[in-house]
């Protein structure tokens, strides 16, 4: 186990490396470059756009402006400059990385909290009334958009008076040192993107528990369980569940990247400072930098999650061992 | 002896009195002393690129500047008229050229350290005249007399005096003089030319990332805080220099809170919810605003004519990258026909709720003196008119799919840019698409954040797009827009200078846009007030009928205020030496 860990954490370096010259390959490829706004402006001299594109490194050739960005990268932890805001890339990313990972996970556990246990619920009772009621809604929150949903929660908080419309905080806890009060604070607004984003996941999730679980409760060995006597919830939760839920680790670790991503709609609606609005941003500004080292991000999160995902899938089935 | 002492210090003691500026009397607008104390919540439409105003044009940077830096002069809130600020009085000479500036004394920067005219002449030397500091305005001060550039001159003559020499007599330059905020030398050196750096240096003055210890103004409020993208935090300047009828120090309020919230869905949302003091909207919220606020929901909703509100315009780039669409693009006969295409009076109804006017050609209907009344001139909206318009131009259908074609294997199609996280601009970028299709010109539409419109304007990175500039109550304040070869004259880069600071290109000029550059030219140095007028008023004829840009609308000014908020003046934010927000107070 330890050597198959190993060896899939040496595997994310080479495979960085990859990601990072398609990217920057696939970027080089857009029309036009990120001075050429500045060309045309009258305010700039050509002689200070020359100064610019040495100071960014844009008059060098493709593959040296690659080269001085990954050893910058791997000796001073430098990722680039941002052209569009002025500074390091690391500076701007930095700001928004712990939101990000924090709103992602929350909204992950949330969703894996209520998925599992509902989809637990409805495969026993299965083609009952709860059933139909849960698969309803679940369909309904697979087929409302995110930010659509999101959108109506913030209207039914305004109209029910409430004041926690958007952001992570409210105006007087912003910046302020943390307390129970500021955390309370956090998580009251908190629970709009997480339920927002959280109910096409859990749509997803329970739908899988269900049907996995449903195979699984027909099984032999099952079958073998309840003739020797064991007890309903045992043979559900012991030996059904463990069988039933392998599918869905593997699920989760290609989830982590989805939630930045995919985030990034109801991230400009609900006005929360994470990464994937500047994504969007740093594509459409031609940023190449900030876009570049985005996307290595993403890339990284997903092999850590796939890496995590397989870890886990060990841990909960005693079958699967790696060499 | 002790007579004499004693009139030596009334003497002194009248003096500095005398330099305290008392705020006019408002009492006609409805403001009354107020109580110190409290904090009051704006918003801000998304993170400030930095907070050096003369950087990078920028809104964003424009509000935050107005409550930490003071100009020399300022408005009267009241009638417009100019009066002191920063400058405590002045005098110009009999023949127009000298202006002396007295500057007010016992000021300090947020720092402590004496304010001074060596700061005055830094901020006009190194920063607002360096022809490549982004939003600097070295334009202004350079008139072209007999075919040479000459350049306004400044000298700080004492510690308190500063003379600015002009060459020739400019009637608007102390209203000029209005848009720029004073900046500390002490800081800003470094980066400065004087301070041995290269002229472009000084737009890195003062990043998000940086210490807020060198943002210093002589502002009423402080920089104290940024929390990246969510809060941008004000603090009382407890020195401030004004105080009101009563001698109370301004200004009331304790702290300013800017809250960074991108949209105006949102924008309005937070300010539903109470989570910010003020807003300003626009007519597509004024039904939804105004009807809470009859059901008793606690704030009121003003609309008002606007003088200086942003006026929507379209506009066609006379370079665009392709040859084609260029070529078409600088045809006046088919901005003419797409004139007609525009509905202008649909627009009013749907998009700002019938809370707009026909717009002026540059000016504001409500400016009285400058406006003149080209409806007349303007194409209404007519379909039929357009398709006539562009047929001859030889634009037809010729493979009859319902849109125009430019040759027999081009159709008639280009991108529209538009600002897409507004409502408004996507309002207004659709209809025009509807509209367009309907004459036969194929639209597609292409979004951008609008704080980034301007800049894709000014790159002329674009085929067709809207952006809405600003009115002023003298054209002469909209010179880089309107003047041929303009710095902001975006639609026609070609006409721009060469070099920074250096003469427009006259052979790329029309007739016409000859004729407006002189206009622009003899208006700024233009002393019979009666001539002056009928000059510009001569240009918006001729934009009227030239149609360098389609105006669109001229929008209300619509604020809405929660009523805990006091002596409330409809806040423009971003107009140089407008701020009525020293005057807020609370009142629960």
């Amino acid at each position: 186990m330890l050597s198959f860990t190993i060896r899939r954490i040496m595997i994310v370096f080479p495979t960085l490396v990859l990601v990072s010259i398609v990217s920057f390959g696939v970027i080089q490829l857009q029309p036009g470059r990120f001075t050429d706004r500045y060309l045309e402006d009258p305010r700039f001299s050509p002689e200070t756009v020359a100064r610019l594109e040495a100071q960014l490194g844009l008059d060098r050739p493709v593959w040296e402006q690659y080269w001085r960005w990954v050893t910058g990268i791997i000796t001073r932890g430098d990722f680039g400059f941002s052209f569009f805001a002025n500074r390091p890339v690391t500076s701007i990313i930095g700001e928004l990385l712990g939101w990000t990972v924090l709103i992602a996970g929350l909204t992950m556990l949330f969703s894996w909290l209520v998925a599992i246990p509902l989809g637990i619920y409805v495969a026993t009772r299965r083609n009952g009334f709860s059933d139909a009621v849960a698969s309803f809604f679940g369909y309904i929150g697979l087929a409302t958009p995110d930010f659509l949903v999101a959108l109506l929660l913030v209207a039914l908080v305004l109209n029910l008076g409430g004041t926690n419309v958007g952001g992570l905080n409210s105006p007087q806890f912003i910046g302020a040192p943390w307390s129970w009060a500021r955390l309370i604070d956090l998580l009251n607004h908190l629970w709009i993107p997480i339920l927002a984003v959280g109910t096409s996941t859990i749509a997803v999730l329970m739908r899988q528990m269900r049907a996995n679980l449903l195979d699984v409760l027909n099984a032999d060995f099952v079958r073998t369980a309840r003739a020797k006597g064991l007890r309903e919830r045992t043979v559900t939760y012991r030996h059904a569940v463990r069988n039933a839920i392998n599918p869905l680790v593997s699920l989760a670790g290609l989830s982590l990247p989805e939630l930045i991503n995919g985030t990034i709609i109801v991230s400009i609606v609900l006005n929360l400072p994470t990464i994937g609005p500047l994504l969007f941003q740093s594509l459409m500004a031609q940023d190449q930098f900030v876009a570049m080292t985005m996307l290595l991000f993403s890339s990284l999160f997903l092999m850590l999650g796939n890496l995590l995902a397989d870890l886990a899938l060990a841990w909960v089935d005693p079958r699967i061992r790696y060499d | 002896m002790r007579k004499l002492a004693l009139t030596i210090l009334a003497a002194l003691l009248m003096t500095a009195l005398a330099q305290v500026k008392v705020v006019p009397d408002y009492s006609a607008l409805g403001i009354v002393p107020g109580t110190p104390g409290g904090t009051l919540r704006l918003v801000l439409g998304d993170t400030p690129p930095r907070f050096f105003i003369y950087g990078e044009i920028s809104a964003l940077i424009q509000t935050l500047t107005h409550q930490m830096f003071d100009p020399l002069v300022t408005f009267n809130l009241a009638t417009y008229e100019i009066i002191p600020a920063l400058a405590a009085s002045w005098e110009v000479s009999e023949d127009g050229l000298v202006y002396t500036f007295h500057l007010r004394q016992g000021v300090t920067w947020h720092d402590g350290v004496p304010f001074s005219a060596d700061d005055v002449v830094f901020t006009f030397e190194q920063i607002v005249t360096n022809p490549e500091a982004r939003a600097g305005d070295a334009a202004q001060f350079t008139f072209n007399v007999d075919g040479v550039e000459r350049k306004v001159t400044f000298a700080a003559l004492d510690e308190h005096t500063v003379r600015m020499t002009l060459p020739v007599p400019s009637p608007v330059f102390i209203l000029q003089i209005r848009s720029f905020p004073i900046m500390p030398k002490h800081k800003l050196l470094h980066l400065s030319v004087e301070g041995g750096a290269q002229p472009a240096d000084i737009n890195n003055a003062w990043p998000t990332d940086g210490p807020l210890t060198d943002i210093v103004g002589t502002g009423p409020f402080m920089m104290a805080e940024y929390v990246p993208g969510q809060l941008v935090r004000l603090v009382r300047n407890p020195n401030y220099w004004m105080v009101d009828a009563a001698g109370t120090p301004l200004p009331y309020l304790d702290m300013l809170e800017y809250l960074i919230v991108r949209g105006t869905e949102a924008q309005a949302a937070q300010f539903l919810a109470g989570n910010v003091d003020q807003l300003n909207i626009g007519g597509a919220q004024f039904p939804d605003f105004k009807s809470r606020e009859l059901a008793g929901e606690p704030f009121r909703v003003i609309a008002s004519v606007a003088l200086f509100g942003a006026t929507p315009h379209l506009a066609f780039n006379f370079n665009a990258a392709d040859p084609e669409l260029a070529q078409l693009f600088a045809n006046v006969e088919f901005r003419r026909a797409m004139e007609h295409a525009v509905d202008r009076l649909r627009i009013i109804e749907d998009v700002y709720n019938g809370l707009a006017t026909l717009p002026g050609m540059g000016t504001a209907p409500a400016d009285v003196t400058f406006h003149e009344d080209v409806t007349g001139l303007m194409r209404m909206f007519d379909l039929e008119a357009a398709g006539a318009g562009l047929e001859a131009l030889g634009l037809v259908d010729t493979n009859n799919d319902g849109v125009r074609n430019i040759s027999p294997t081009r159709e008639l199609e280009f991108s529209l840019t538009y600002g897409s996280d507004s409502r408004v601009w996507t309002d207004l970028a659709t209809i025009i698409q509807s509209d367009f299709a309907q004459a036969g010109v194929r639209v597609h539409l292409r979004g951008v954040p609008v704080a980034q419109l301007l800049a894709t304007g000014l790159a002329g990175d674009f085929e067709a797009i809207m952006i809405g500039f600003g009115d002023q109550p003298d054209p002469e304040l909209r010179k880089p827009i309107w003047q041929p070869g303009g710095a902001l004259y975006y639609w026609h880069r070609a006409t721009q200078p060469a070099e920074p600071g250096g003469q427009p290109n006259f052979d790329a000029m029309a007739d016409w846009e000859r004729r407006i550059w002189e206009i622009f030219d003899q208006g700024s140095r233009m002393v019979d007030h009666e001539a002056r007028v009928e000059l510009y008023r001569e240009w918006q004829r001729l934009g009227a009928e030239f149609l360098p840009v389609i105006v669109i609308a001229k929008p209300n000014s619509i604020g809405a205020v929660h009523d805990r908020v006091a002596n409330y003046i409809f806040s423009l934010g971003v107009i140089p030496g407008y701020n009525p927000v020293p005057l807020f107070f609370i009142s629960e």
